[in-house]
């Protein structure tokens, strides 16, 4: 029933993430986005954003991340979602926890079903503070104690994972039962400003394979096949086992410009802008898009765990070696030594 | 089509995606199946004329994605 995903081209992304905001009340070390919402390039107005909508629903989208920035803290958010949802798209957002109230959990629960994902970065407060900022661990988990009361349907806590807070992946899963949530762990990448915590915060090689055990060991854990670099057998049925930028999905940009996928939107990458030309014709036409889907790593063609990665990130091969068309340097099988990280 | 799912027409065939779960379902089904809309009331999923000898298997296609909640029996 299933054709190889590797070769296939979907006429349309599957999802989409759009970073509605740059607007952000927190200033986390590790944030993607910093680079670029540094630059201030301005906002959608919700006359875009409802265009936009439309766009997706005539492409046939089924699902739109939304990110930031912390999305809540735009005035017309919750416009934005409604109108989504009567488009017949699924929603999901990623907040950071921090903005929520007892209103505003209400009026989601009234809301067709949205996803939520509460960042949180460590199962302690020392942990996440450091990350996160001083203050934030108890002020997010007030917002998750808001979900859990009202015994929110669709809710994950998202850690991204660190040297800091690996050890702790056992008590973070535990503290998101806790809530009635589900787990979610993602990959830290060096983009934005984990370009700068990237020495500190990246996973030694032992790290890294015992991260995969656990991830093997625990498949209901959700990863957003963030780390299909390590994914273990186990969980090859469980995601894409591949790169899905610009062939699943792609990213964009408060100001509406187009990136194959959220830790590439870097100039370099920049594919067109939703106020110029429609997302379709970005999706289908522009070189850059192209490029990403024709990427090969033809390094990694001969290695016994190609089908289930195809060579892994090129955001973090790109960071690291300038190069796309080189292996993931956190895979498993060239992850390099502990010693040589420190 | 429960309201939950929704469907497109790709190159391969169908592409399901059940939103309460988020996951996608890949159907090599070519022609054989016609897409409903993408949301309104009374999304029907078509069986196209077939050609003779492939009948059982679409059936057993058919059986599949209602087992997995894609779909769901409808009166003629």
């Amino acid at each position: 029933m299933l054709p190889s995903l590797s070769n296939t081209r979907l006429r349309a992304p599957v999802n989409v993430t759009w970073e509605i905001t740059e607007t952000c009340n927190l200033r986390c070390t590790h944030c993607l986005a910093a680079e670029l919402w540094a630059q201030r390039r301005g906002e959608l107005d919700l006359g875009q954003c409802r265009a936009l909508i439309d766009e997706l629903a005539r492409m046939e989208v089924f699902q739109v991340n939304f990110g930031g920035g912390e999305p809540f803290l735009r005035d017309d958010f919750l416009d934005i979602l409604r109108y989504a949802h009567s488009r017949g798209i699924t929603t999901c957002v990623s907040t950071n926890g921090t903005v929520l109230n007892d209103a505003l959990v209400d009026e989601l629960l009234r809301m067709a079903p949205v996803y939520l994902q509460v960042s949180l970065d460590g199962a302690h407060v020392e942990t996440n503070d450091v990350i996160r900022g001083r203050g934030t661990f108890t002020r997010i988990i007030a917002g998750i104690e808001l979900l859990s009361e009202r015994a929110y349907p669709d809710f994950s806590l998202n850690m991204v994972v660190t040297r800091l807070n690996v050890g702790e992946i056992a008590d973070f899963d535990r503290l998101a039962r806790h809530y009635g949530a589900k787990t979610r762990l993602s990959r830290f990448r060096p983009s934005g400003a984990g370009c700068g915590t990237w020495k500190d915060y990246r996973l030694t090689r032992d790290q890294l394979l015992e991260l995969s055990a656990f991830l093997g060991a625990h498949p209901e854990i959700l990863t957003g096949d963030s780390f299909f670099a390590l994914t273990p057998d186990s969980r090859r049925e469980l995601g894409l086992n591949m790169c899905g930028a610009a062939k699943m999905t792609c990213a964009v940009a408060p100001d509406g410009s187009v990136y194959p996928c959220a830790f590439l939107c870097h100039r370099d990458f920049l594919a067109g802008n939703v106020t110029a030309e429609p997302l379709s014709a970005i999706f289908r036409y522009s070189p850059v898009l192209e490029r990403f889907r024709e990427l090969e790593v033809e390094t990694c063609r001969a290695c016994d765990r190609f089908a289930v990665c195809h060579g892994g990130c090129p955001a973090v091969a790109r960071f690291l070696t300038q190069s796309m068309g080189l292996p993931d340097p956190e895979c498993l099988r060239t992850a390099v030594s502990a010693k040589e990280v420190a | 089509m429960p309201d939950w799912v929704r469907v497109r027409r790709e190159s391969f065939g169908l592409l399901f995606y059940d939103t309460r779960s988020t996951r996608l379902t890949f159907v090599r089904s070519g022609d054989n199946l016609g897409s409903p809309p993408f949301t309104g009331p009374r999304r029907v999923l078509r069986v196209c004329p077939l050609d003779e000898g492939r009948g059982p298997a679409v059936s057993r296609l058919l059986r599949n994605l209602a087992a997995k909640g894609l779909i769901v029996a409808a009166e003629p």
